[in-house]
């Protein structure tokens, strides 16, 4: 990604921080990521709206990428499940501007999630994708199995476990493995 | 006696169809308490007896349509012959009703921020819960009662996922579809051991 552009997905993001998604003007972008108010609408030709939805799909984009790097490696993909869910769910909760907009502007904000969704889905399956062959290489998974099928699905359910666990408590590793081992990768791995 | 069966349905269920026929047809906001009067074939008076409201009519109107939905699915589970087959019959039966739904379609086409409050983060794990619950008496003949709520919330997941976000990689109101990807990846993993 460019600087500039960089520079102002930045700066809306501590803007909406301060003061909330519907609080935010384009002038208060420019003021916060010193970029002229005539380079964010040509970098963001939708204005507000368009920078309010990418900035939350970058935002999504890191939260991941960061939780990634803070995984490192596992034996095999149910381990490295079994790390990632409960940390995923941790920084989740103690993600202070989610919670806070979570709060103030639930329906903005949910809508602007469920639009991103996908691409984020797309993006944490093609991280997933690699260890699931490493796997089947290693005999744990039947070598017909649809790898990029099984790699959407375990990364739909796992986003949906950490932003709403229902009775799951991820906190519990007996409970983790168990939803690791049968809900997530029951047909699958063994 | 003649005159139940021809007598119209009560206010209050007529009230909840209508809004959901006027949602359908116009979206939440612009529906207003004169639209569902009309198409309720009452007036305003009659449905202020009934609910304080728009709010209370929409309200009154998603929880039935939620039993409503639930008992559709558990009939389509109870009907099947091995567990397998539940679970196919109960995702597409579900999937069917929520594809088919012209309220809900039209509010996740247009009024998005009117659903997806309901169904991401934590009223989405009230959600889950609930539809885990109410749909959980499908599987019960294969599972113990513990692991049905568990399959039925699972299947609640699955189903948010796939049906109610947008770019779904499968269509899981196709029943074959939705076995070669259920057996291979969900079915296993909900079975009692």
């Amino acid at each position: 990604m460019d600087d500039t552009r960089l520079q102002v997905l930045r700066g809306a993001y501590d803007s909406i921080a301060r003061r909330g998604m519907a609080k935010t003007t384009v002038d208060d972008v420019a003021a916060a990521s010193g970029v002229s108010r005539a380079t964010i609408y040509r970098l963001f030709p939708g204005g507000k709206e368009e920078l309010l939805r990418d900035t939350v799909g970058w935002e999504m984009d890191r939260f991941f990428l960061q939780l990634g790097q803070e995984l490192g490696d596992a034996a095999d993909f149910p381990e490295f499940l079994e790390r990632a869910l409960p940390l995923a769910r941790r920084e989740l909760r103690e993600h202070e501007v989610l919670q806070k907009v979570l709060e103030t502007e639930p329906d903005r904000l949910n809508a602007l999630i469920t639009v991103q969704q996908h691409r984020v889905i797309g993006a944490i399956a093609a991280y997933f994708l690699p260890l699931l062959e490493r796997d089947r290489d290693a005999g744990h998974i039947d070598p017909t199995a649809d790898l990029p099928r099984c790699a959407e699905y375990v990364a739909r359910l796992s986003l949906s476990l950490i932003a709403s666990p229902g009775r799951h408590d991820l906190g519990d590793p007996a409970e983790v493995r168990r939803l690791v081992r049968r809900e997530l990768l029951g047909g699958v791995w063994s | 006696m003649t005159l139940a069966v021809s007598a119209p349905a009560p206010v209050d269920v007529r009230a909840r169809e209508a809004v959901l026929t006027c949602i359908g047809r116009f979206g939440l906001a612009k529906t207003t308490i004169d639209d569902i009067a009309r198409e309720a074939g009452c007036s305003r008076a009659t449905l202020y007896r009934y609910f304080d409201g728009k709010p209370e009519i929409v309200r009154s109107a998603v929880v039935a349509e939620h039993e409503r939905v639930a008992g559709v699915v558990v009939a389509a589970g109870r009907a099947a012959a091995t567990f397998g087959d539940a679970v196919v019959a109960a995702v597409v039966a579900g999937a069917r009703e929520l594809r088919g739904h012209d309220a809900l379609q039209f509010l996740l086409a247009h009024e998005p921020e009117a659903v997806l409050g309901h169904l991401a983060f934590g009223p989405g794990d009230r959600l889950l819960i609930a539809v885990g619950d109410a749909i959980a008496p499908a599987f019960d003949r294969w599972l113990t009662q513990g692991d049905a709520i568990r399959a039925g919330e699972w299947l609640a997941r699955v189903v948010r996922s796939y049906v109610l976000m947008p770019h779904p990689p499968i269509d899981f109101t196709d029943p074959t579809a939705a076995r070669v990807f259920l057996e291979q990846f969900v079915i296993p993993g909900l079975e009692s051991r």
